[in-house]
C-alpha cells in the first residue's frame, strides 16, 4: 500500500500528491503541538503559552485554506480516479478535522486565560490531565497512521475514542455532583467542563481522521460503523 | 518561554508552490498583434491579440472551427500554403515580424517546428528520420549526426525503446512511438518553438500520458504551443490556457485559474460542458 501515490507516468502528478500528503502531515504536526500546548498551559496556569496557542490558530487556518486549494487544483487538473481520488477526498476532509481540532485548542487556551483570571477551579484538573494525555496520543497515532497508511493503528485510535467518551462522561458526572454540593464554584467548574468537552471533541476528530484514512486505503466508508466492527467491515 | 513559541513552519514555501502564474510577468516568445485571417470571404480569426510566453506550455482549447488550429498554423506560416487565405496584423517571433516581406520561411519553420495529429514518419529508418533535418541543412558528419540523433531520441523519451533498432523502418514501431519519433525529428534541428496540433488524439491513454509527460520535460528547453480537443489534457500539461470561440480569443491566462475559476462566462460554459 506504500506505493499508493507513486508510479504514475506523470512524475508531476506524483509530486503533487506527495506534496499534498506532506503538507497535510505538516499541518497535523502544528495542530498536535497546539493541542498539547493548550493542555500544558491549562495545567501549569501558563498564560503566555495559552496566548501562543491562540495565535497558532492563524497558521492552522492558513494551512487549511492552502491545502484545500491544492486539492481543488488537483481535482480540476488531473481528474484523479480510484485510489488517487480517495486520497484527495480523504485529505480534504481530514484537513477540516484538523482545523476544528485547532479551534478546540484555541477554545481551551481562552478558557485557560479565564481560569487564570477568575481563579482556579476546585476540581477537574486530574481528569483534564488524564483525558488530555489520551487525546494527545490519539492525534499522534492518527497522524502516524496516515503517514504510514497503517490501518491497524487507525482502528486502534477509533477504539480508543470510545474510552475517551467513557472517561468524559464519568468526569462530567462527578463535576456536576460537585457543583450541586458547592454552587459558588459553578462558574469556575463550568470552565473546566467546557475544556473537557473540547478534549472530547478533539478525540472525535482524531477518530474521524482515522475513518477517512480507512476510506482512502480500503475504499470502505466506516464513518457509521462501531469501532469494534471495522475489522469485519474491511475484510 | 514555551517551546511552542519556537515552533514555526515555512508556509511561504507552500504558498510559492501554488502561486498563480501571471502572463504579464513572462518573457514573450511569440506575440500576436491584431491578427485577422480570412479564408476567401470568411473571417476565421477576428483580431487576435496575445502572447506565447517563452519556455512555457500554452494550450489552445475551444470547439471545432473556433480557429485554434488556424492560429497555430499562423505561427510558422503554414497557412501560406492555402490559396484563398489572407492575413493582416503581425506575429513577432521575439522581435521580428514573421510576416515581413523577405522572411526566410524555411528558416522560420526550422525555428518553429510542428507536430501533427497523425504521426507522419518518413518511410526511412528511425535513425534517418531524426537525421533528416540535419542532412538537408548539409550536415553529414557521422559523429554530429550520431550525437544529435541520440540527444533527440532521449529528449523525446524514446531512446531506450529504440536504441537497438535504429536502422529498422520507422513504420515498424507503434503509433505512440512514431509520434515521439516525429517529436524527436522536430527537436533535432533545435527549434525555439514547438507547435503541437493535437499530438495525442490518435493515441491510446498510456501513450497519451507519455506524450504529456514528454511535453512537461521539453518545456525546459522549448516554448510549446499545443492545440487539443481534450480539455483535461490542456489542464494537465499547460501553464497557460487560451480559450477560443468563433475566431475570437475569449480568455487567456493561468491554467489553474482558468480551470477552477474562469473570468468569462463563455469559458465557464465550455469547460463545464454546457455548450448546446
Amino acid at each position: 500500500m506504500k506505493e499508493l501515490m507513486t508510479d504514475h507516468i506523470s512524475q508531476q502528478f506524483n509530486n503533487e500528491l506527495e506534496d499534498l500528503r506532506q503538507h497535510f502531515l505538516t499541518m497535523g504536526g502544528v495542530v498536535e503541538k497546539q493541542v498539547s500546548g493548550a493542555i500544558q498551559a491549562l495545567l501549569n496556569s501558563d498564560s503566555s503559552l495559552a496566548e501562543d496557542v491562540r495565535e497558532q490558530d492563524l497558521t492552522v487556518n492558513q494551512l487549511d485554506g492552502l491545502i484545500d486549494e491544492e486539492c481543488t487544483r488537483i481535482l480540476a487538473k488531473r481528474q484523479p480516479a480510484a485510489s488517487d481520488l480517495r486520497l484527495i477526498l480523504s485529505i480534504s476532509k481530514s484537513v477540516s478535522e484538523l482545523e476544528r481540532m485547532g479551534d478546540e485548542a484555541k477554545k481551551i487556551a481562552s478558557l485557560t486565560l479565564s481560569l487564570i483570571e477568575e481563579g482556579e477551579a476546585p476540581r477537574g484538573y486530574v481528569e483534564i490531565d488524564r483525558i488530555g494525555i489520551m487525546v494527545s496520543r490519539m492525534i499522534h497515532d492518527a497522524l502516524d497512521a496516515t503517514a504510514r497508511l497503517d490501518i491497524d493503528l487507525a482502528i486502534k485510535v477509533a477504539k480508543k475514542d470510545r474510552v475517551v467518551d467513557i472517561e468524559y462522561n464519568t468526569a462530567i458526572r462527578s463535576l456536576v455532583t460537585y457543583m450541586m454540593e458547592d454552587p459558588r464554584s459553578i462558574t469556575r467548574v463550568l470552565n473546566v467542563i467546557w475544556v473537557l468537552r473540547s478534549l472530547e471533541r478533539i478525540g472525535d476528530h482524531a477518530r474521524h481522521i482515522c475513518q477517512h484514512l480507512i476510506y482512502m486505503v480500503k475504499g470502505v466508508d466506516v464513518r457509521h460503523v462501531p469501532a469494534q466492527e471495522i475489522h469485519k467491515e474491511i475484510e | 518561554m514555551s517551546e511552542t513559541k519556537t515552533h514555526s513552519i515555512d508556509i511561504s514555501a507552500m504558498q510559492r508552490s501554488q502561486k498563480t502564474l501571471r502572463i504579464e510577468d513572462e518573457k514573450p516568445c511569440l506575440s500576436v498583434k491584431n491578427l485577422h485571417l480570412y479564408y476567401g470571404e470568411k473571417e476565421a480569426l477576428k483580431g487576435i491579440d496575445m502572447m506565447i510566453p517563452e519556455k512555457k506550455v500554452t494550450a489552445f482549447i475551444g470547439p471545432s472551427g473556433c480557429g485554434k488550429s488556424t492560429l497555430l498554423r499562423c505561427f510558422n506560416r503554414m497557412n501560406d500554403l492555402v490559396d484563398s487565405c489572407r492575413i493582416t496584423g503581425e506575429i513577432n517571433l521575439h522581435d521580428t515580424n514573421i510576416y515581413e516581406k523577405g522572411t526566410d520561411v524555411a528558416e522560420l519553420r526550422r525555428r518553429v517546428g510542428m507536430v501533427f495529429q497523425k504521426p507522419n514518419p518518413f518511410p526511412k529508418s528511425i535513425y534517418e528520420n531524426v537525421a533528416y533535418g540535419l542532412r538537408i541543412q548539409g550536415i553529414n558528419k557521422k559523429r554530429i549526426l550520431d550525437e544529435t540523433v541520440e540527444w533527440s531520441l532521449r529528449s523525446a523519451a524514446l531512446w531506450d525503446e529504440v536504441k537497438d533498432r535504429l536502422h529498422e523502418s520507422a513504420l515498424s514501431i507503434s503509433g505512440g512511438q512514431q509520434q515521439r519519433l516525429v517529436i524527436a525529428r522536430t527537436v533535432a534541428v533545435k527549434p525555439e518553438v514547438l507547435l503541437l496540433d493535437e499530438p495525442a488524439s490518435a493515441l491510446d491513454p498510456i501513450s497519451t500520458l507519455k506524450i504529456e509527460e514528454l511535453i512537461h520535460e521539453l518545456k525546459t528547453e522549448f516554448t510549446i504551443a499545443i492545440v487539443t480537443h481534450n480539455m483535461q489534457q490542456a489542464a494537465r500539461v499547460s501553464d497557460y490556457t487560451a480559450f477560443m470561440y468563433m475566431g475570437d480569443l475569449v480568455e487567456c491566462g493561468d491554467t489553474n485559474t482558468l480551470f477552477t475559476n474562469p473570468t468569462q462566462q463563455q469559458t465557464e460554459d465550455y469547460i463545464t460542458g454546457r455548450y448546446g
